[in-house]
């Protein structure tokens, strides 16, 4: 019945990639047949540090970040199942589906968007869930 | 297949006390969908108003309790949403959070939102069974 559970650490990401303190998330988390992702905000992963831009960059900048951390678990952008994306203005929603378009395949994900105040003030955080690797 | 979990304490039964046409959580597919917790006393089922950090630590040990009466645990979290009344305190969740989340935090997005009956916090989780 006790599904797997397992952290997925992809290499060379700094290790407070998915939340200012390292101890309060993990970038992603296998659990059972699915891989949950931390919601991204525009960051280098490398790094950790903030890439503050518009909607569109924080996006595009986010994606390709998303694309990593999922192929790092064995997963993909075709695996998604469902996204949930934050926006600091449901205004901007155009500009983050137009770069949005572009990362996922025909047919997409489930997805939901959805206005909210989030901290620091980024615009956009992006998370979502995936099928793992069987 | 898909399993009720029923609360492991009557205060923990948002529907009996409150009329939320939920249950506190379901099986399925080797994980654990748990509906909202929010910071009531799981004995009486009383709304626990207080401050974000003293609110997370009943919202936290709630989950504990739930968790651990489907043979799961805070270890075994896969998935949170955290919901808080003010972005600005996102440093004081992630103080009490840590502390219930040792080894291998499991993924996360904290936004902020209206929370019902004016609670500060409440967290959607998902957990490995």
């Amino acid at each position: 019945m006790s599904a797997r559970r397992e952290i997925i650490l992809p290499p060379g990401c700094a290790p407070n990639a998915a939340a200012r303190s390292a101890a309060a998330a993990s970038l992603a988390v296998r659990g059972g047949e699915f891989i949950f992702v931390s919601g991204l905000t525009a960051i280098d992963l490398q790094s950790g540090e903030r890439v503050p831009g518009t909607t569109a960059s924080e996006t595009r900048l986010i994606l390709g970040n998303l694309k990593q951390v999922l192929e790092a678990a064995g997963s993909s952008l075709d695996k998604v199942v469902k996204v949930n994306v934050l926006l600091h203005s449901m205004l901007e929603a155009p500009n983050m589906n137009e770069v949005y378009v572009g990362f996922f395949p025909d047919p997409p994900p489930a997805r939901t968007v959805c206005g909210a105040r989030l901290p620091d003030g980024v615009k956009v955080i992006i998370e979502c869930t995936a099928l793992a690797d069987p | 297949m898909r399993e009720l979990i029923a609360a492991p304490l009557p205060g923990l039964d948002l529907r009996r006390h409150y009329g939320h046409h939920q249950s506190p959580a379901i099986r399925a597919g080797g994980l654990i969908f748990c509906s909202g917790m929010l910071p009531v006393d799981p004995h009486t089922g009383e709304r626990r108003h207080g401050t974000l950090t003293t609110e997370a630590h009943i919202v936290l040990g709630n989950l504990k309790l739930l968790l651990e009466s489907a043979g799961s645990s805070l270890d075994r979290l896969v998935q949170v949403h955290a919901l808080i009344y003010d972005s600005i305190e996102y440093d004081v969740l992630n103080r009490v959070y840590r502390e219930y989340v040792a080894n291998g935090p499991p993924a996360r997005t904290v936004w902020t939102a209206q929370i019902e009956a004016g609670f500060k916090i409440e967290l959607d989780a998902i957990a490995a069974a």
